[in-house]
């Protein structure tokens, strides 16, 4: 396509030039526009409701996120990668499953660990298939869902597995306090700074990112592309599998279901997220806001007495418009991919 | 003298039984700017493909410092510092010009120093000369800095040896004159590069030796100074493949089907020209020299100021649903990618146009699809006759007439064919050529758009040549020989050798 068209990008330049007045305000919506959206909404539910601008519901809204927020981070590597992650939810139910399964028995540390231990598996599995398999990422996480789906039945019996009340430690992980903070509000910001470095600051992260580009620039430049889809698939899995092992803290159980209900929510977050500060591709630090941003908006929908159903609605328009307004600010010449 | 960086021995490639490449003997010496030319089909694409691993040779070996190594992959070709830049760059677009330059040679081991690679990013800028902020986005950048950017990667990865094929097709003289510069610096620091070009004075300019290909074969090589038009003409000509024996007789009609009054582009001088029914034009010129600005106009790709009339009634082409609608049928040149459904049969590759007609109450008839591609098929003798395999599985030559197939029976009143033989086999060029000639005399306007001079002269009855955007001569096809019209499309000043020009 690019050699077909070089004419009329020629001439979409020169307009670009052109129009320094409206592009400068342009800029400003595209680098900003979002985290003003996210303002204004937090200012109008404070008008709207005393209870919602207050310290105390700002934590309530930090604590619900925390699964959620925590699987969003880990597929915006693989989103970022260039790939598509549908068995994260399905990862956070698994990991939970077998951290609650062996806690009696190898004690919580162990326990953790193990859970940890499979999701990276997991997460390798799906890179390794989508990469050397050569099997494309959505259908192959796709496929790894339902399985995952089955083994989370398996190994729960389809009921739901207790921690014992005495793992002072580990429900302290989920259920703990720090002064006014909840304790897994602090994992969640250790998570995002880590994360956050990763994907800015290092190497694996600028790879991931490039590769995610322009795989064949990757390659060429001799970046082992598969290395790091395989890396960013284990990341997801990852940081799934943290969620899942604060869910089971948060519930002093495993659910043998339900994780896949944050997925789509990821999603949301993840697409939102690339809007915010202009970059047009994922990014942790946007992914964070997002997930913020949905929950703030349930919140205080919540609260101002607007219903279930019109939050949903209200959700999918969210997204719809920011992947909208996505596409708008990165016009291509000529649009024909379809995924 | 010294061992050339690069010696090739007695290299061969031939595909399927057709040899492309005949025993190629040839050295590349340490910095030295190596001219490489020769007509389409001489076998330049063909080696340079081996020289960056995209094929194995089937014969002969490459030596680099002396010793053979193996290319056979292209991270082969990169590990051994052998690269080529193509015109389209292959660039992280959302990465920055920096980051691009230093992509997968950071400065440090674990964590990324955006400072650094600045720093050192626009360190190497300033050692070739190129002058780009650093923290560009590269898909804010012209292709031209593309380019040059990528050529800067190169640099930095210290390659050996730098291919760059055609590289000024798409630059302005200005950004042709930067290259030059980048050139001589690469040059200097001793990089061989190997310098692909149709634009003689280019050539003449930059290099310290030209090598020309003819027909698979060295035909010879020329030190600075004695590269002139007339030899290399002379090396160029392949007489012995002159035996298609096809010649346009002349099937032109009175009646003009396509006019184009001042059509323009910004890479295109202001152009007016008339096709007549029944006339092949031939249009021809170096690569990116404007020729590839009309067939985009066409065919609805690019904007375009001036006027279109077909058959007197005046259109506007604004996209390919427009050229089709108004009977304008573009055949291009990357098929594959462009006019074919890779994993489609044939039958539904060559019916899809037609499926309309094909539809009794909106539904398709399977059976009547069917009779109608092994039609299409059969007159085009496109083998092998298996409507139902995925048109991926067969030829160049047979795919390219599955295209022409596609539009047999709409019966366009214009068809732009570009490269119409490029990838195609030596056995099919001759059929594509008298199905493209019988077009012809059913009355149909044809443009061919093509940089194979052999081709033109089978093909056309008028000829039209295109350099640096703007039309340098327009002649009768008895006009002008292949001598003549090969050192127009190398060089604007030369003659046919024949005082026929007609200026445009």
């Amino acid at each position: 396509m690019s050699t077909s068209s070089t004419g009329a990008v020629a001439k979409a330049r020169t307009d670009i030039q052109t129009e320094t007045g409206t592009s400068a305000i342009l800029s400003f919506f595209r680098r900003w526009g979002t985290i003003l959206v996210i303002i204004l909404f937090g200012v109008f539910f404070s008008l709207m409701s005393p209870y919602f601008g207050t310290v105390s519901n700002f934590n309530n809204i930090l604590f619900s996120m925390i699964v959620s927020a925590l699987l969003s981070m880990g597929l915006t590597y693989v989103v970022a990668a260039g790939s598509f992650d549908l068995s994260i939810g399905a990862v956070v139910t698994t990991t939970s499953i077998i951290t609650a399964l062996l806690i009696p028995s190898i004690g919580w540390i162990g326990a953790t660990a193990v859970g940890l231990g499979a999701a990276c598996l997991i997460g390798a599995v799906n890179g390794v298939l989508v990469t050397y398999g050569r099997l494309s990422g959505i259908v192959t996480t796709l496929g790894v869902m339902f399985l995952l789906g089955g083994v989370n039945t398996y190994l729960s019996g389809g009921y739901q597995i207790p921690v014992d009340y005495n793992e002072a430690v580990f429900r302290f992980l989920g259920q703990g306090r720090v002064g006014p903070i909840a304790f897994p509000v602090i994992i969640l910001a250790a998570v995002f700074v880590c994360g956050h470095v990763l994907s800015t600051r290092s190497k694996a992260g600028h790879y991931i990112g490039a590769v995610g580009d322009n795989p064949m620039a990757a390659y060429y430049s001799g970046i082992s592309v598969y290395r790091w889809v395989i890396v960013s698939f284990v990341l997801s899995a990852l940081f799934s599998g943290i969620g899942g092992i604060l869910l089971t803290s948060i519930s002093s159980s495993a659910q043998p279901v339900g994780g896949q209900g944050y997925l789509l929510e990821a999603f949301a977050a993840v697409f939102l997220g690339a809007t915010i500060l202009g970059k047009g591709k994922p990014h942790v630090l946007g992914t964070l806001l997002g997930v913020f941003f949905l929950y703030m908006v349930s919140s205080g929908m919540n609260m101002i007495g607007i219903s279930f159903a019109t939050r949903q609605l209200f959700n999918g328009f969210v997204l719809l418009a920011a992947v909208g307004a996505n596409a708008a600010l990165n016009r291509e010449e000529i649009h024909l991919k379809f995924i | 003298m010294a061992t050339p960086l690069i010696e090739l021995k007695d290299l061969a490639k031939d595909f399927a039984g057709i040899q492309v490449l005949k025993g190629i003997s040839l050295s590349f010496e340490r910095g030295e700017v190596h001219g490489l030319l020769g007509e389409n089909g001489a076998g330049k694409s063909t080696l340079i493909k081996i020289l960056t691993g995209v094929y194995s040779p089937s014969g002969g070996e490459i030596l680099l410092d002396g010793k053979p190594i193996h290319v056979h992959r292209p991270v082969d070709a990169h590990a051994h510092g052998l690269g080529a830049v193509y015109q389209d760059s292959e660039l992280a677009g959302s990465m920055t010009v920096a980051e691009n330059i230093l992509l997968g040679n950071e400065p440090s081991r674990i964590w990324i120093n955006r400072r650094n690679i600045r720093q050192e990013a626009a360190r190497i800028m300033q050692e070739i000369g190129l002058d780009l902020d650093p923290d560009r986005k590269a898909s804010t950048l012209t292709a031209a800095q593309m380019q040059m950017v990528t050529l800067a990667t190169l640099f930095h990865r210290r390659y050996k040896l730098i291919i760059l094929d055609e590289p000024t097709a798409r630059l302005s003289a200005g950004e042709s004159e930067l290259l030059f510069k980048m050139i001589a610096t690469f040059k200097q620091s001793g990089i061989t590069i190997v310098y692909i070009s149709h634009r003689l004075h280019e050539v003449k300019l930059l290099c310290d030796r030209a090598t020309i290909l003819r027909d698979g074969r060295v035909s010879g090589t020329l030190e600075r100074g004695k590269i002139d038009e007339e030899v290399v003409t002379q090396l160029m000509v392949n007489r012995s493949s002159a035996d298609l024996q096809i010649e346009n007789h002349g099937h032109s009609q009175d009646r003009v089907v396509l006019e184009l009054k001042n059509l323009s582009t910004p890479r295109l001088a202001p152009l007016s020209l008339k096709v007549r029914a029944g006339e092949i034009l031939g249009v021809t010129g170096p690569l990116g020299a404007g020729m590839e600005q009309i067939e985009k106009c066409l065919g609805g790709l690019s904007a375009y100021e001036g006027e279109i009339v077909i058959d007197g009634a005046l259109t506007v082409i604004r996209n390919p649903g427009d050229a089709l609608k108004c009977g304008i049928a573009l055949i291009p040149e990357e098929r594959r990618k462009q006019a074919l459904f890779p994993s489609l049969s044939m039958a539904e590759n060559v019916s899809l146009p037609a499926l309309s007609r094909l539809a009794k109450r909106g539904l398709v008839q399977g059976a009547a699809k069917r009779r109608y591609a092994e039609g299409i098929i059969q007159r085009l003798s496109i083998y092998p006759n298996a409507p139902d395999r995925p048109i991926r599985y067969f030829s160049g030559g047979n795919q390219q007439k599955a295209v022409i197939g596609k539009w047999l029976e709409r019966q366009a009143k214009v068809y732009v064919f570009v490269e119409p033989t490029s990838g195609v086999d030596v056995g099919a060029i001759r059929q594509i050529y008298e199905i493209i000639l019988k077009m012809a005399e059913a009355g149909a306007a044809i443009i061919v758009i093509s940089t194979s001079v052999k081709e033109l002269l089978a093909l056309s009855e008028t000829i039209m040549v295109v350099h640096d955007g703007a039309v340098s001569a327009q002649l009768p096809r008895s006009g002008c020989d292949r001598d003549g019209l090969l050192a127009m499309t190398i060089s604007k000043e030369a003659n046919p050798k024949v005082n026929m020009v007609v200026s445009a």
